[in-house]
């Protein structure tokens, strides 16, 4: 496969809920491409959508109409070729650290010396190596959400989702963990899906950002960010770059 | 950290927040009780009225209990042993009837449509309501044990039913994108994030079935067993045997508590919830 291969493909999706009177249409109309090894932030105004159009895509919402496919293959419902890390970690409370990565393997029934080669892979690439054995409890949330994303790496998803990752966390780990998701992201070559309402953290994150309209949410400017890495946030194109996605999105709010 | 070491601290922040009042009067509950129905005891006594036994005559029919007791012609210990066999049994059935059970109508809402009302139904008659009706039809073995099952029965299902009712929805969509079936999100997360809520309902039964098995006993059972050591007691005017009953009674019922309490918190520390 070359490295061009679009890895995501969604075209006219469209999304509404039941409502009392009738439905509402909580994302229409949306198309993105995304390609092999590609970094897209999806930002929008809170209620635009962006979630529920993550969560299609790992297949945990059914979508009204349209299409989406990974790897040209239609998606019905949740699997492991998409792995998916949450806002709130999500992490098994009975597990630890070790054991909440293998949790995908453990599904597979992959046997435990191989399970523990994998993991171990992972947890030393999200710098976690000595706390295998600590439950979440004794984790702080930067650590956590580590965990939660070593257990997303560990099925060896074709893309890897992430529904404001860093939104629990306070702003200094929120930037360490900016810069070790792009550290994880170089090494692993993956495909990140990354969902935010934070136009810096977008900007410092992705290769390309999708501007989403408030409901009903659609693509309503596509960015290409071309801005060498690591980024600079004191820079001057990295500050105008910033102000003019921000501008974007303040316009659509005074306009709705 | 070991639970040794966490025991001693927490002995002594005891002692370290506890002002000398505090500890004066908690140190003298118990000696001053035993005093005050010592006193009372002897008093009733003394009006020619002798059902209540001083604490003295009380603790000396243990001992005589304890090698063979004039009522029941057994040791205590073959009595205590009846008793807790008896309840062992009926609340290892009720577990095993309980938790399944639990399981499917807290994970399957047409279940529990169909069963919800049959248990409302039951669930109010008390478990000692029924033995009468569980000596004549089960005899004087299953009859007992039956009543503990009952016992313990509803408060395991209720918890259960309630466990499998508070899994966190965000652990499930973690499972189902992670590629689990749907038996492997029941097998892998809603059944272990009910252990905690199963533990709290086996301790709560084992309160209620301890009452239970006493009061069952109390009618009749076969082989002994400390309500029937009270109620023979009673019957052949050995108050002090009777009341040497209600302590073995006392003791035993703190001794399981105890053990399902410890039990519940090791595994909620285990299960990593507290």
């Amino acid at each position: 496969m070359d490295g061009h291969d679009v890895i995501l493909s969604i075209k006219n999706l469209k999304k509404t809920f039941p409502k009392d009177d009738g439905a509402m249409v909580a994302i229409e109309n949306f198309n993105l491409d995304v390609k092999n090894g590609d970094f897209v932030c999806i930002l929008g105004p809170s209620g635009c959508g962006k979630t529920t159009l993550l969560r299609m895509v790992a297949g945990l919402e059914p979508l009204t109409s349209g299409s989406m496919k990974v790897r040209g293959e239609d998606i019905e419902g949740p699997g492991s070729d998409r792995g998916m890390v949450f806002q709130e970690f999500g992490l098994f409370p009975w597990r630890n650290v070790k054991k909440n990565v293998e949790f995908g393997l453990e599904l597979k029934g992959i046997p435990s010396e191989k399970r523990a080669e994998i993991s171990q892979k992972y947890v030393e690439l999200v710098g976690l190596k000595g706390f295998e054995r600590s439950y979440p409890r004794e984790l702080s949330g930067g650590m956590k959400q580590r965990v939660g994303i070593a257990r997303a790496l560990a099925n060896d998803p074709a893309v890897l989702l992430m529904d404001e990752p860093f939104g629990a966390l306070d702003a200094q780990t929120r930037n360490q963990m900016q810069m070790e998701l792009l550290r994880i992201w170089k090494e692993t070559k993956k495909t990140v899906l990354f969902v935010t309402h934070s136009v810096d953290e977008a900007v410092f994150l992705a290769d390309r950002i999708v501007v989403m309209t408030s409901r009903p949410g659609t693509v309503k400017n596509l960015w290409n960010i071309d801005l060498p890495r690591p980024r600079d946030r004191a820079s001057s194109e990295f500050i105008a770059l910033r102000k003019n996605i921000l501008d974007e999105l303040e316009v659509q709010k005074t306009g709705a | 950290m070991s639970y040794a070491s966490e025991t001693k601290e927490k002995v002594h922040a005891l002692f370290k927040k506890t002002s000398p009042l505090r500890l004066a009067l908690m140190v003298s509950s118990l000696p001053i009780f035993i005093a005050a129905w010592w006193i009372f005891a002897l008093y009733l006594q003394g009006q020619n009225f002798y059902y209540l036994p001083t604490p003295l005559e009380v603790w000396n029919a243990l001992i005589l209990s304890w090698e063979l007791d004039p009522v029941t012609h057994q040791p205590l210990l073959a009595n205590i042993n009846a008793s807790l066999g008896r309840f062992l049994l009926g609340f290892v059935i009720a577990i095993v009837v309980a938790v399944p059970l639990g399981l499917l109508i807290g994970y399957s809402s047409l279940i529990d449509a169909f069963s919800k009302p049959i248990i409302e139904v039951l669930r109010p008659v008390p478990p000692i309501a029924w033995v009468p009706f569980l000596l004549l039809a089960l005899g004087l073995f299953w009859g007992p044990v039956i009543t503990i099952f009952i016992g313990v029965f509803f408060p395991v299902l209720s918890n259960v039913i309630f466990g499998v009712r508070s899994v966190d929805p965000l652990l499930i969509d973690v499972a189902k994108t992670q590629g689990a079936s749907n038996r492997q999100v029941f097998t892998k997360v809603i059944f272990p994030f009910s252990i905690p809520y199963i533990m709290t309902g086996l301790k709560i039964g084992v309160g209620i079935g301890w009452m239970c098995i006493v009061a069952a006993e109390l009618f009749a059972a076969q082989g002994g067993g400390i309500g029937v050591l009270i109620t023979a007691g009673q019957t052949i005017g050995r108050y002090d045997i009777m009341f040497a009953g209600m302590v073995v009674v006392g003791l035993l019922g703190i001794v399981t508590l105890t053990v399902s309490e410890y039990l519940e918190k090791r595994v909620k520390i285990w299960m990593g919830m507290m």
